[in-house]
């Protein structure tokens, strides 16, 4: 419409878009500081030129559409190496707690007690008769033994720690993904019109939250709405609809996917990035490993004290004793699997000599009794064991020793005022039942000493002689066993992979040199985790500061354009004024 | 490159957190003067660290050991040194005893000093270390000479452990010492002196002549004796001696590993602090700037 009501229409106009503009900037200049807002900015555009006669006047300008500044790639790389460096994050926090478990700066650490351990049987040594020196190693004995155990407890606790984080996280995860679900809907809804900036910044927001928890891509559908994949392929949210995780298995430490039916899928170990793939990687690669490695030590350590301690004699024989390894089955041959030993395959045939002596001292029948073990299947069970203990024609010696059977342990009771001790055993069956040995248990939360030993006289320094005679200053086991901080056996070392398995394999090396290089490895695992942390920190800075540049608020900039908008608001408004005098001429013509 | 309101403070949270980070860890170098704190720090450092404190410990063990083995070898030195002594008092009582001089009143009286002089060795033969005797073999929990001359220990000496594989014999086989041949054998000194003392008694010359070759005898070997448990002694001192220079090897190296550096802790510290107040300085600096301040 041509004339002066076209000036009205276009300051009109004008001071509605300059007012928008207005607006639009007063809206980024209020969220400068909110995470993950993009600025917007109005499109304006001219309106369509209208003839008027032979001219073409333009009409003015119209506000179309206000867009976000976004750059939607940078958005998603800064979103997958944020996930990266949360999961790094997590880790680094953990894996410090770990390295404090192990800490071997203080005078009460593990490599501190076990030197002590074996200096203890030298000073036995020294004094095979002494008291003093046999209630020094019983007591550091059973502080050991307590400090393997509470190690063993601790690392336990982390894991269930890491557990209970991990549940935690999931619930987060699924109040995102319904939050998501719902943001889809009114985006769809609104896009149907207009643009929907804030609700895309708020998903984005909510994406960026969510890819911190766990591995996820997201895909934009062209109705505006967004699908996010995780690990497996399994769906956490599809335009309004929500999928949730859940946490399941026998100890509660499994994370699966609940599909809209029945179905769910187990994802834990495909879970690779994000706080989650952090707690899981730290649970279930790195404290598992080295769980199975400190029961792994602890099972040789016990294994080589007991098999040597169990060839000796005390001060004195024994009148009683019950083994400390029960067998699951006493019909089952003691060499297999069946048995239910923690140390059956260390059984293998072989002999082991039993010697009994009055109440003078001297052996009963001049001679030790041999006793064959078979470790083959079909071979020897705990009732033979029994059997030909009590068996008094074939063994004669044995006549005042009674064998029984209770709960699965091996007890022997000799007859009052005679006593009995164990030497040359070959087969190993002797410290796998649990007979004449030092430590009890077979793993780090186990491990104790041998209750018998309560009596410091049995702690076994000495060995019988071939005429059956020990002596009180005879020091050949304990030298024995004090020996063993140097000889090297092969240990178990396990390989942990979220996704393979866990792998048995095995190196050969002593106690101490094993433990040495379990607590550099821990090290070099934390050394590692702070490195990748801060790489990825680095990045992360980095891409934010581009997504930044392209997205972020400069209030500079937007103070400049207040004062854009204002001066041509200003404009406008003189335009009206203008328009207004030009009308008041144009009536007031007479 | 535009650089949004938002970046400006992240940038400086950012660099403040950095290095207040490095701060914190060069201010726990210098208060604990050690380099290594936990195992990320030098990992195989650690393990070179936990290596060389089981070797301290090791040698400190048998450094007591060798404490051990030289009371034991120091007092058979004594208790031997005497016996020699006691021996060569026999031996010149024979000989007085012999001459035609003496009468068998003196010879009388002599009988009884042979007497206390029997007594004398036995219980030497007996003595002890600690309440466990160090002639007795590994019995030694009996005394292993009893008041007649019957040896009850064994023959197997008293070891302590001087290195990884290496035993040392710090206790005697008192038979061997005593009476190699056994109780009441021609190199018995018990029974050289019960023969002594009844030849005395009884005033028989011949048999008093007859005792001193075997008195002889019995002080060379007792000397033998004495001169091999010196050198077991020097054996001893020399590992002493050994140990401590790997002891103290083994404490430099250890130090070098595991200790801080103080100077290079504190000028590390120096610069860290130094550039954080710069940072603050510069982050206040950006932070007050602003259009809104010039309008």
């Amino acid at each position: 419409m041509a004339g002066l009501g076209l000036v009205l229409s276009i300051a009109r106009d004008a001071l509605a878009a300059q007012r928008y503009g207005i607006d639009v900037t007063s809206h980024n200049i209020a969220n400068v500081n909110t995470p993950g807002y993009s600025r917007q900015s109005p499109v304006q555009v001219t309106k369509e030129p209208a003839p008027c006669g032979k001219l073409l006047l333009g009409r003015g300008v119209d506000t179309t559409q206000v867009i976000r500044a976004c750059d939607q790639f940078v958005e998603n790389e800064l979103m997958q190496k944020k996930s990266g460096m949360t999961s790094y994050k997590e880790m680094e926090n953990y894996v410090q707690i770990l390295e404090q478990l192990f800490n071997e700066t203080s005078e009460t650490s593990t490599s501190s007690m076990l030197a002590d351990f074996w200096n203890l049987w030298q000073d036995i040594s020294n004094n095979p008769s002494g008291d003093s020196e046999r209630i020094a190693l019983y007591r550091k004995s059973e502080m050991l033994s307590e400090h393997f155990t509470r190690l063993s407890e601790d690392l336990t606790q982390l894991g269930n720690d890491l557990t209970s984080a991990i549940n935690a996280g999931i619930n987060e995860i699924n109040q995102i993904t319904d939050e998501i679900a719902q943001l889809n809907a009114q985006i769809t809804a609104t896009e149907a019109s207009s643009t929907a900036n804030d609700f895309r910044d708020k998903r984005n927001v909510l994406l960026s939250k969510l890819s911190q928890d766990l591995n996820i891509k997201a895909f934009e559908q062209s109705n505006g709405s967004l699908t996010i994949v995780t690990a497996r392929g399994c769906i956490l949210v599809n335009q309004n609809s929500s999928y949730h995780l859940e946490v399941s298995g026998d100890n509660g430490d499994r994370v699966v996917w609940h599909s809209s039916g029945d179905t769910t899928v187990d994802i834990t170990n495909y879970i690779t990035t994000g706080k989650l793939g952090g707690w899981l990687d730290m649970r279930d690669k790195i404290l598992t490993k080295y769980s199975l490695d400190l029961d792994a030590l602890v099972k040789e350590f016990i294994w080589a004290v007991n098999q040597q301690h169990a060839q000796g004699v005390g001060l004195e024989g024994f009148s009683t004793l019950e083994g400390t390894y029960a067998v699951s089955s006493t019909q089952e041959e003691l060499g297999t699997l069946d048995s239910g030993l923690p140390y059956y395959n260390k059984i293998k045939d072989g002999t082991f000599k039993i010697w009994v002596y009055d109440s003078s001292g001297n052996v009963v029948g001049e001679g030790p009794t041999t006793i064959f073990i078979d470790a083959n299947p079909g071979g020897t069970t705990l009732e033979d064991l029994r059997d030909t203990i009590n068996d008094k024609t074939t063994n004669p010696n044995l006549q005042n020793l009674t064998a029984t059977i209770a709960q699965g342990k091996l007890e022997i009771n000799a007859d009052a005022g005679f006593t009995f001790a164990f030497s040359d055993d070959t087969s190993n069956v002797l410290p796998a039942l649990g007979i004449n040995t030092f430590f009890q248990g077979s793993s780090a939360g186990s491990i104790a000493v041998n209750p018998m030993m309560d009596n410091k006289d049995f702690i076994a320094a000495a060995q019988i002689d071939t005429d059956g005679s020990f002596t009180s200053g005879d020091n050949t086991n304990a030298i024995a066993i004090a020996g063993l901080q140097h000889i090297s056996t092969d240990i178990p070392e396990w390989t942990c992979n979220r996704v393979n398995g866990n792998t048995e394999g095995s190196i050969t090396a002593t106690i101490e040199g094993y433990y040495r290089s379990m607590v550099g490895s821990i090290g070099i695992v934390s050394q590692n985790i702070s490195r990748a942390k801060d790489f990825n920190e680095a990045m992360v800075n980095r891409l934010s500061e581009i997504r930044d540049s392209v997205s972020g608020v400069s209030l500079d900039e937007e103070i400049a354009n207040l004062m854009k908008y204002q001066h041509a608001y200003s404009a406008a408004a003189k335009l009206i004024s203008i328009s207004d005098e030009m009308l008041n001429t144009l009536l007031n013509v007479k | 490159m535009r650089v949004a309101t938002k970046t400006v403070y992240d940038m400086v949270k950012f660099n403040l957190a950095n290095i207040t980070s490095d701060l914190n860890k060069a201010n726990k170098i210098v208060s604990t003067a050690k380099r290594i704190n936990a195992p990320s720090d030098d990992p195989i450092g650690l393990t070179q660290v936990l290596s060389i404190k089981s070797s301290l410990s090791n040698v400190e063990q048998l450094e007591r050991n060798i404490a051990v083995g030289k009371s034991w070898l120091s007092a058979s030195e004594s208790s031997l040194n005497h016996v020699q002594k006691l021996i060569s008092d026999a031996k010149a009582l024979c000989i007085q005893m012999a001459t035609a001089t003496t009468g068998a009143p003196q010879r009388l009286s002599a009988a009884k000093a042979v007497q206390n002089i029997y007594e004398e060795i036995i219980s030497l033969a007996n003595t002890d270390v600690d309440g466990r005797y160090i002639f007795a073999g590994s019995e030694t929990g009996t005394a292993p000479f009893d008041q007649n001359g019957i040896y009850r220990g064994n023959n197997t000496p008293f070891a302590v452990k001087i290195g990884r594989d290496a035993m040392a014999e710090v206790g005697n086989d008192g038979q061997e010492i005593f009476q190699p041949s056994g109780a009441g054998g021609t190199d018995d000194i018990f029974q050289t002196l019960k023969d002594l003392k009844s030849a005395l008694e009884n005033n028989d010359v011949s048999g008093i002549k007859a005792t001193i070759c075997s008195l002889d005898e019995e002080f060379d070997r007792i000397s033998a004796k004495i001169s091999d448990i010196g050198s077991k002694m020097v054996r001893m001192e020399v590992k002493e001696g050994i140990f401590q220079d790997l002891k103290l090897a083994n404490t430099e190296r250890l130090s070098r590993i595991q200790d801080a550096d103080i100077a290079e802790a504190i000028t590390t510290l120096k610069e860290k602090q130094v550039a954080y107040q710069a940072a603050l300085a510069s982050s206040a600096k950006i932070m007050e700037l602003s259009l809104l301040d010039f309008l």
